[in-house]
């Protein structure tokens, strides 16, 4: 409850900052939206050389674009901004702040900033994949979709999880961003559909470095014959890839030497 | 040497500084550009069960994407770090306005300085990728490879004016990395970064004729590729130039404009 009620204090201050710089505003809208649209238009021009990608049709790479599109937006709007400050806190030494407060350092150093104006985009590709599910042309069942809608969140965790572990090493690297380049470039292979992923790469994608579990996972659970066993697995690998971050997340913690780092 | 030059030598020296980090993020980024496509690409043979697509077999078309990831870090750089909008947030900008040259050709000499590094990432990975891919789709020449070099040096000047022009913005907004990004997005899908053009619909296709994204990444590689003659190469040269000219007339014009809002003080 009291995390709750800090939380809430976090978005009043967020949307009031995020008023300051109007034009910011409407630019980073329009950058995300634009985002939509390139996607958009670059599966339209694959499906019109095929009818079938990654075992998906169109219309059900409609449905995995939008809920890329979903994870996108949930994960720049709660975390993004969080991210981008965290390798500035440790290098400055500003850390210390949240370290000395009674609440935990993570819950802080991850959820402090709320994107105020991605918070549209989380609203404009909700919208998205409404559209995308109503035009699906078969009945998908609302019992799919109670389960696919918690493997979105698992998949905002899990992209989660792998960005803060690419950036958690300025603990010890001291660099200006970390691996975070890195992680950009895993997850370009999150943002196409895991069934075209083949070999020991999709093994390592769906299990060690899970960028297919992000988005691919949950629409999988909506399409394909078994989805219990696609949940199962995609909450498991969740759960790991949290204890490691917890895990790597405290030695940091031993390594950060304050404002000499 | 000249100060061109120099800066130019600087600017290439502090980018090869940060060795380790350099040659990771340069492999994992590479990697990633390629492995993606190389994927998204064998299934689209795989499924589609067309020999060819956008007038190119599965061979023709890794190629294309190869260069496309080699040629366009010298286009793009990592990313666009002429620190324009930076220097009039934080009034650095002051400095500039009164040294005896210009503020542009300087931020263009940074640019090539960071472009070397790129040049040399290009060149290290190129070699291996010949190791292990074969180019037998490319019809490489001597006369394909010089062309090839002269509109990847055309396409880097037209991202730096159109990036000029963006982080001008500055002038009047906050923050302009947003859409510095959103940029980037257009310039990707219509230059010819995330598809090639051929496999665009003919209507489509004549539009992004008449726009100067397409030298960016499509005119380059299929240059390199041997799919350029001599006389359309030349022609190609001739409208980025009027491009070109087009963009630094529009960046001279904001520049003007907001010089005058800008007051040296940083925000």
């Amino acid at each position: 409850m009291r995390y709750l009620r800090l939380y809430a204090y976090f978005l009043r201050f967020s949307f009031s900052r995020a008023m300051e710089f109007r034009l910011d505003f409407f630019f980073r809208i329009g950058m995300d939206a634009l985002w939509y649209v390139v996607h958009l238009v670059f599966f339209t021009v694959l499906f019109r050389h095929t009818n079938v990608l990654g075992s998906w049709n169109f219309d059900q790479m409609l449905v995995f674009a939008a809920t890329l599109f979903l994870v996108d937006s949930l994960q720049m709007t709660i975390l993004s901004n969080n991210r981008w400050m965290f390798p500035i806190l440790v290098n400055r030494g500003d850390l210390d702040y949240y370290l000395v407060r009674p609440v935990s350092p993570l819950f802080f150093v991850s959820l402090r900033e709320f994107a105020a104006n991605s918070f549209l985009n989380l609203l404009m590709a909700f919208g998205i994949l409404v559209w995308a599910l109503m035009r699906y042309p078969e009945p998908i069942g609302w019992g799919r979709i109670v389960v696919y809608a918690p493997l979105v969140a698992c998949g905002v965790t899990l992209f989660y999880v792998f960005s803060m572990l690419a950036v958690i090493p300025v603990f010890w690297l001291h660099s200006r961003d970390g691996l975070r380049q890195v992680f950009w470039s895993l997850n370009r292979f999150g943002q196409r559909p895991d069934g075209i992923y083949k070999g020991w790469i999709r093994r390592i994608l769906v299990t060690m470095i899970p960028m297919a579990l992000t988005a691919s996972y949950p629409v999988r659970v909506l399409f394909d014959q078994n989805p219990l066993h696609i949940a199962l697995h995609v909450v498991a690998v969740t759960v790991v890839s949290f204890a490691v971050l917890l895990m790597v997340w405290r030695r940091g913690l031993r390594a950060y030497s304050s404002a000499s780092s | 040497m000249s100060t061109f030059a120099h800066i130019v030598s600087v600017e290439a020296r502090t980018r090869l500084s940060y060795r380790g980090a350099f040659w990771f993020n340069a492999a994992f980024g590479f990697m990633s550009d390629f492995g993606v496509v190389f994927f998204v690409w064998t299934a689209m043979f795989a499924e589609s069960g067309h020999a060819e697509i956008g007038g190119r077999t599965l061979s023709a078309t890794i190629n294309y994407y190869l260069l496309v990831a080699l040629l366009g870090r010298m286009v793009r750089g990592d990313r666009f770090e002429g620190q324009i909008s930076a220097d009039i947030y934080e009034g650095g900008l002051n400095r500039y306005l009164v040294f005896p040259y210009s503020y542009f050709r300087f931020k263009y000499a940074q640019r090539l300085g960071q472009m070397a590094p790129e040049f040399l990432k290009s060149v290290v990975f190129g070699v291996l990728a010949i190791s292990f891919v074969s180019f037998e789709s490319a019809a490489f020449t001597v006369g394909s490879v010089i062309m090839g070099l002269g509109a990847v040096f055309v396409a880097n000047l037209v991202f730096f004016l159109i990036m000029t022009i963006v982080h001008q913005v500055a002038f009047w907004a906050d923050n302009v990395w947003s859409l510095d990004v959103a940029v980037w997005f257009v310039a990707s899908l219509l230059g010819g970064w995330m598809l090639p053009l051929s496999v665009f619909s003919e209507p489509v296709r004549a539009w992004l004729e008449v726009l100067p994204f397409r030298f960016l990444y499509d005119f380059p590689v299929r240059v390199l590729m041997g799919e350029i003659g001599a006389v359309e190469w030349a022609r190609g040269i001739v409208v980025v130039a009027v491009w070109c000219i087009a963009l630094a007339l529009v960046s001279r014009w904001v520049w003007r404009r907001g010089q005058r809002r800008y007051t040296g003080v940083g925000i």
